[in-house]
């Protein structure tokens, strides 16, 4: 599976009060943008530490960019960049000094991209990092990530105080400079309506566990809310999650081929009262709420589907 | 989003190859940022490019999928006659970068008008307005129509609504899109 970025098997990260990561399968391919999507403490960290190397699964396995994680892990960083999720770097420091004591660590390191960026993102170079807001951290942050050439970029929680402007032009950024030169991105996020616009793969976790994961079109293409008037409406039909339920009125979130399902229940003397498209932000709170795993099992063969007929 | 249209219009004075990589016209800065403008030059040192970036939106939050709103779109600027056979489009990557879309989902969106003849790309090159598609066989016109045809008399009927109500509400859609064709053949002819 070393076509895949990122590619993990039955991970498992458990501390001694909690188990983090739960048989974690994360499939992420070259080239695309993908949200990794989860509450606070869904393990979303836990999950990229491991995948740098700086916590050790407990169990499971997995490769980043082809190379296995924990046996190649100088081939991997070399290759990565990382934006950590508390965005601390030495407090002493100018941007411009942590930039002179970054670039010796990557063989791919452009000065260029430091004057492009630093300007774009309107970067106060010669203050101390201590000194810097909670938005201008963050932005250094961006900036050395940027500037390292990497194939692959792990952000976590990237959009941490910056201001709509910043953010509307780092996301240009992302997809001008580094999405368009087929390199990957990994954005970690509970900010969905910022990974929605530019994701264009998505996972959701919970409590340790993928409950999502797919292209996000296709995500779109398929999941439906049905709404459905009767007596006897089934509570666990196949492909379709009951959401809420309220007289005679029942709201399922279907997976794929609603239409057929709003026939079938139609048949069974159902009223359909409505079929309608639904956003991430909403499938993800039916997902979640409802702690409902429907990983490759279902939503994977759509995404199979679809990528092979292109 | 008319104003927007039209200054993107008027920009657009026909010679569609002009020499010199679209500095001729002090317009372009009116909607372009610079940065924007020189990476077009970069982009494509000898033809004009006109920008339907403006043109085009998405809106993430909705549940339609992202590449099948910018296939909506450009049919629509086809059909209402804001875009026309020859007329260039942003490359995959620009349009991305101006949505802040990845570019996997602006490439599947222009795949999926090439396939359908809407639009053309020279290899290695840019993409643009397909010649007409009257190309096709008037039968081969039809039988693409006729699933939609299908769809509106199912889901029409399906609401109960009768016959005349359902033709009458495509004749509106036509009417529209006639109004806008007229709308925009007038400020081409303002622009000459």
């Amino acid at each position: 599976m070393s076509d895949m970025a990122i590619w993990t098997e039955k991970l498992v990260k458990t501390y001694p009060d909690v188990r983090a990561v739960d048989g974690l399968n994360l499939n992420v391919p070259r080239g695309v943008v993908y949200g990794f999507l989860g509450r606070n403490g869904a393990g979303k960290s836990s999950t990229i530490r491991i995948l740098l190397g700086l916590a050790r699964p407990t169990e499971g396995h997995g490769t980043v960019l082809g190379f296995p994680i924990g046996r190649e892990q100088v081939s991997i960083l070399e290759r990565t960049a990382y934006v950590s999720e508390s965005k601390t770097l030495y407090g002493n420091l100018t941007p411009r000094e942590l930039v002179r004591f970054t670039r010796g660590f990557y063989p791919k390191w452009s000065d260029q991209a430091v004057r492009k960026y630093s300007q774009l993102l309107e970067i106060p170079m010669d203050r101390p990092f201590s000194k810097l807001s909670q938005g201008n951290r963050t932005k250094v942050c961006l900036l050395l990530a940027l500037s390292q050439g990497a194939d692959l970029l792990i952000l976590d929680e990237p959009a941490t105080g910056l201001d709509p402007v910043v953010l509307d032009e780092f996301l240009r950024i992302l997809v001008q400079d580094v999405v368009s030169e087929g390199k990957t991105v990994f954005i970690s996020s509970h900010q969905l309506s910022d990974v929605e616009q530019i994701a264009d793969w998505v996972g959701l976790i919970d409590h340790g566990r993928l409950l999502l994961e797919a292209r996000l079109d296709d995500i779109k293409g398929q999941f439906r809310w049905v709404t459905a008037a009767g007596t006897g409406l089934p509570a666990k039909p196949p492909d379709a999650l009951l959401v809420a339920s309220e007289g005679n009125f029942n709201k399922y979130l279907v997976k794929k081929n609603a239409d057929a399902f709003a026939a079938e229940l139609s048949r069974q003397g159902a009223t359909i009262a409505e079929v309608s498209p639904l956003g991430l932000r909403e499938i993800f709170l039916a997902l979640v709420r409802k702690e409902e795993p429907c990983t490759f099992g279902n939503v994977g063969e759509i995404a199979a589907a679809v990528s092979s007929s292109l | 989003m008319l104003g927007e249209l039209r200054s993107n219009l008027e920009s657009r004075s026909r010679p569609k190859a002009a020499a010199s990589a679209g500095v001729q016209q002090g317009r372009f800065f009116d909607f372009l940022s610079l940065d924007c403008f020189l990476q077009n030059s970069l982009d494509s040192p000898t033809v004009a490019v006109y920008q339907y970036s403006m043109l085009l939106h998405v809106n993430p939050a909705s549940g339609v999928p992202t590449y099948l709103q910018i296939e909506t779109q450009v049919k629509h600027y086809i059909a209402a006659g804001a875009l026309t056979p020859g007329d260039a489009l942003p490359s995959v990557r620009q349009l991305a970068a101006d949505l802040r879309i990845s570019t996997n989902t602006v490439a599947r969106a222009y795949q999926d008008l090439e396939r359908d003849g809407i639009l053309r790309t020279i290899p290695g090159g840019r993409t643009y307005v397909a010649e007409n598609p009257g190309s096709f066989l008037k039968a081969e016109r039809v039988r693409r129509l006729r699933p939609y045809a299908r769809q509106i008399a199912v889901e029409g009927t399906q609401l109960r609504l009768d016959p005349r109500e359902i033709m009458q509400l495509v004749q509106q859609e036509l009417d529209a899109l006639e109004e806008e064709n007229e709308r925009y053949g007038n400020l081409d002819r303002k622009a000459r």
